[in-house]
């Protein structure tokens, strides 16, 4: 068992949204470490956000502890906790349009001082997240030409000017084709192999997280149903019980695979 | 019957209902129809006698069913767009109505002797007409001190030679420095008041302390205001054209004589 | 570089024309002593600049607060509490020279809080098109019922109140300069120092968190110090629309949406504008004033239909 002090530490926590009629969290706990991986996969509405929002301090728990590198993620000022997590949400809406390379700088901001201009140092680290996300090439472009493809891998950027320790994204190839899919988790594997990030990524996609992940967190209603390596997590009983739904779990490349089975209606 | 037009078939008025805020309410008055009025608006206050008539709401915008309802034989109205429409609804209930221009001196005396007509009061209407043109047709004494009206300080406005107010100060022998102003009443810069130098300054006002602006500084830029040259015109006398415009006249007289002295 | 030394300029040059040119006529070798120019015109001139250039700042912080491009300073309610102000104070006779500016900015303020309040939604969020909506409303209802004052009044000091709220220089005075150069830097710093995490907040709430920035009290700060930066401007000068939505987008077209560039720009583009506007206003029908509100409009209006073109065609 590893002694550094894990980057994110979520132990036990319970959340309810106010006046809902169940928990959105309960008993739920996640540790992360540098040069980690993890997914969080779950059925919709199983608290996957949910346990974004309460790791990073944004929600209080009403049991349990959440932790940034070891002290209580609420205690963190937004602008510290910026320098350490980098986030890139599910949804943005960029009301001005930007070159790529002004809205990668806004990255920059915990780094900055109040009243300080943009420097060398910042201008600097634009260009290196920018080349780590294969973007360079975009600098100049206005986001509004940018392909969905393009703009994520713009906003991964952005999280990685932050130059943070953890990198949080969640559900970054929603929309996204198979092509720029892969190439986002194919990005991910190498900023954690090669950089020691360290990523938590909420996907629906069971497979990639399969291949590409260090360890899973499969939720089901708010509760851990099962979590560790994608193999010990993703067996048949598991994932049907989880998912509601029939499926085959295949190996592939030493991985497993899940593979939904059909399910034809009988005729009315 | 055309609307707006005085009608020419009614002999007499037993009642008359005026819903002007202006002269029309004392020029029954004066004209010795003051029993014949049976409403007019809650601004009429002019003679305190008009105290006593009934109030049918306020000038700007009659109360038809309001005014209908004290049966008038003859409704008189202030000119205006408002007014136009009151009118033909008035006309639409078959009573009749004439709207009378009120802006300048020369209304005051064509509405004297038409009114006087109507309501069978004619020497009386005539008198008082014939008093205003007496009035208007004196050559205007050598002025002799430069005016200037201001009627209202946040934006500046001052009078021009449209209003009744120009006329009486021309014959009481002040020069109106905005006279080129064809409007009766405009929003000029302060630096224009400055730069026409009048040497007193006309207030409509019943009290005798001096305006609140003129301690602001920027108006202080005008010498009358620095020499606290004001006169103070009291409503009853000034507030709107009036068949006091004689006693209007002398009064202002005799305070710009005062002036001229100084 | 050369875009400031150009905004400088314009500056300048609206400074001078304001104070070289008026409806009463000084000759330029006169300027320096005549009492005109040195209690009138500086005076106005500099008022301008420091009303329009408050506009300007006060309007491109709301734009980026309710992320709403087409947001004016006069959306948020804050004209009709400064009408109602003075209409009351003009129909209690309460008296002083500055009787009236002081009721219009308390007006001001009551609306704002007022707005405020309405606009905290699940207890302490200001959501900001909640607060774009209670703006219209309080501004309607105050407009409702200081109508209903003016019409139901018999002084035509009352309905002179409303030729005051269209908006006008015409009280610009050395003390009102100072009030306002006193006034307006504790707002214009706050705002500046919110330049960058204004910038953030253009991505939305949740990425401008994420980034670092605390979004709820930036929201009120920026809410708070963009309606005194207003509710002075209405105090003093009535209200003078289009600046505050036109400026910023004028300003964005050449300095882009940096907020830290964008925010002086904007200030220094609006003194200019409602300098040129206050001269036009005055000298354009001399020796009448057209109401400088009317002036901007006239200007701002075509201006912001060629700008809408542009920015539609940018999708």
């Amino acid at each position: 068992m590893s002694t550094v002090t894990p980057l994110l530490s979520v132990q036990r926590v319970t959340y309810r949204y106010p006046d809902a009629s169940g928990d959105a969290l309960r008993d739920v706990s996640l540790e992360i470490r540098p040069g980690e991986f993890h997914a969080v996969l779950g059925p919709n509405g199983s608290g996957k956000t949910t346990l974004i929002r309460v790791a990073l301090g944004l929600e209080a728990p009403a049991a349990g502890t959440a932790e940034i590198a070891g002290r209580a993620a609420a205690a963190w000022s937004r602008r510290d906790l910026a320098r350490i997590v980098g986030v890139v949400a599910q949804r943005e809406d960029n009301l001005f349009p930007q070159q790529v390379r002004e809205t990668v700088l806004l990255g920059r901001y915990p780094h900055l001082s109040l009243w300080g201009a943009e420097r060398p140092v910042d201008r600097d680290a634009v260009t290196r997240a920018l080349e780590r996300c294969d973007a360079l090439g975009l600098a100049d472009r206005w986001i509004w030409t940018l392909s969905g493809g393009e703009y994520q891998r713009v906003r991964l950027a952005r999280a990685l000017a932050q130059e943070p320790s953890l990198l949080v994204l969640d559900e970054p190839t929603a929309s996204l084709d198979v092509r720029h899919e892969m190439e986002l988790f194919e990005l991910v594997r190498v900023l954690v192999d090669g950089g020691g990030l360290a990523v938590l990524m909420i996907t629906h996609h069971v497979n990639l997280a399969a291949r590409f992940a260090d360890r899973v967190l499969l939720l089901a209603g708010g509760q851990t149903a099962a979590q560790g390596t994608p193999r010990s997590v993703l067996s048949r009983e598991t994932v049907e019980r989880v998912f509601a739904w029939p499926v085959a779990i295949e190996s592939f490349d030493g991985h497993p695979q899940m593979i939904p089975l059909r399910q034809p209606k009988e005729p009315a | 019957m055309e609307i707006g037009r005085f009608p020419t078939v009614l002999e007499s008025i037993d009642a008359a209902v005026s819903v002007t805020a202006f002269a029309t309410g004392d020029l029954l008055f004066a004209i010795g129809a003051g029993d014949q009025v049976v409403g007019r608006t809650t601004w009429c206050r002019y003679p305190a006698a008009a105290l006593r008539v009934p109030a049918v709401g306020d000038g700007l915008s009659p109360n038809v069913e309001a005014i209908a309802a004290r049966h008038p034989d003859l409704v008189v109205l202030y000119r205006s767009q408002m007014n136009e429409t009151a009118a033909e609804q008035l006309a639409r209930l078959g009573i009749p109505t004439v709207t009378l221009a009120q802006d300048r001196l020369e209304d005051i005396a064509e509405a004297a002797r038409e009114l006087g007509r109507v309501s069978g009061h004619k020497a009386a209407g005539d008198s008082i007409g014939a008093a205003i043109d007496a009035l208007l047709q004196r050559p205007p004494p050598a002025p002799l001190v430069r005016v200037t009206f201001v009627v209202w300080d946040n934006p500046p406005m001052v009078i021009g030679s449209g209003s009744y107010l120009d006329q009486l100060a021309t014959l009481a022998g002040g020069s109106n420095v905005f006279h080129d102003l064809a409007a009766a009443s405009a929003t000029v810069s302060i630096e224009t008041i400055v730069a026409r130098n009048p040497d007193v300054i006309l207030v409509l006002s019943d009290s005798t302390a001096p305006p609140a602006y003129s301690a602001r500084r920027e108006w202080r830029a005008i010498r009358a205001v620095r020499e606290g040259r004001f006169i103070m015109l009291p409503a009853d006398l000034f507030g709107r054209p009036s068949p006091t415009a004689p006693a209007a006249v002398a009064a202002l007289r005799h305070s710009l004589e005062a002036e001229a002295r100084k | 570089m050369k875009r400031w030394l150009g905004l400088g300029a314009l500056v300048a040059l609206a400074l001078v024309s304001a104070v070289a040119l008026g409806p009463a006529h000084v000759a330029l070798s006169d300027l320096p002593s005549s009492a005109i120019v040195r209690s009138l015109r500086v005076p106005r001139a500099l008022l301008a600049l420091l009303v329009g250039g408050s506009l300007g700042v006060a309007g491109a912080s709301l734009q980026a607060l309710v992320r709403n491009p087409l947001a004016d300073p006069f959306l948020l309610g804050l004209s009709g509490g400064a009408g109602l102000g003075a209409v009351l104070a003009i129909a209690l006779h309460v008296a002083g020279p500055w009787a009236l500016p002081l009721a219009a900015f308390t007006g001001a303020l009551g609306a704002m809080a007022l707005v405020y309040r309405l606009g905290l939604v699940g207890g302490a969020q200001l959501d900001p098109r909640v607060l774009l909506l209670a703006g219209v409303a309080v501004g309607a209802f105050s407009g409702a019922i200081t109508t209903a004052i003016v019409s139901l009044a018999e002084a035509a000091d009352l309905r002179n109140a409303f030729l005051w709220l269209w908006g006008g220089l015409s009280g610009a005075s050395w003390d009102t300069v100072l009030v306002m150069a006193v006034y307006i830097p504790v707002p214009l710093v706050v705002l500046y120092a919110a330049a960058r995490p204004l910038d953030l907040l253009a991505l939305g709430e949740e990425p401008a968190t994420h980034l670092g920035a605390d979004v709820e009290p930036l929201k009120r700060r920026v809410y708070i110090a963009a309606s005194m930066l207003t509710a002075a401007a209405v105090a003093v000068s009535g209200v003078i629309g289009f600046v505050g939505l036109i400026v910023p987008h004028i300003t964005r077209l050449v300095w882009g949406h940096r907020h830290r560039a964008l925010l002086p720009a904007a200030f220094l583009g609006g003194g200019a504008l409602l300098l040129f506007a206050d001269t036009a206003a005055r000298v354009s029908v001399a020796p009448r004033e057209l109401p400088v509100g009317i002036v901007t409009a006239l200007v701002g209006v075509p201006l912001f239909a060629v700008l809408l073109r542009r920015w539609g065609a940018r999708g």
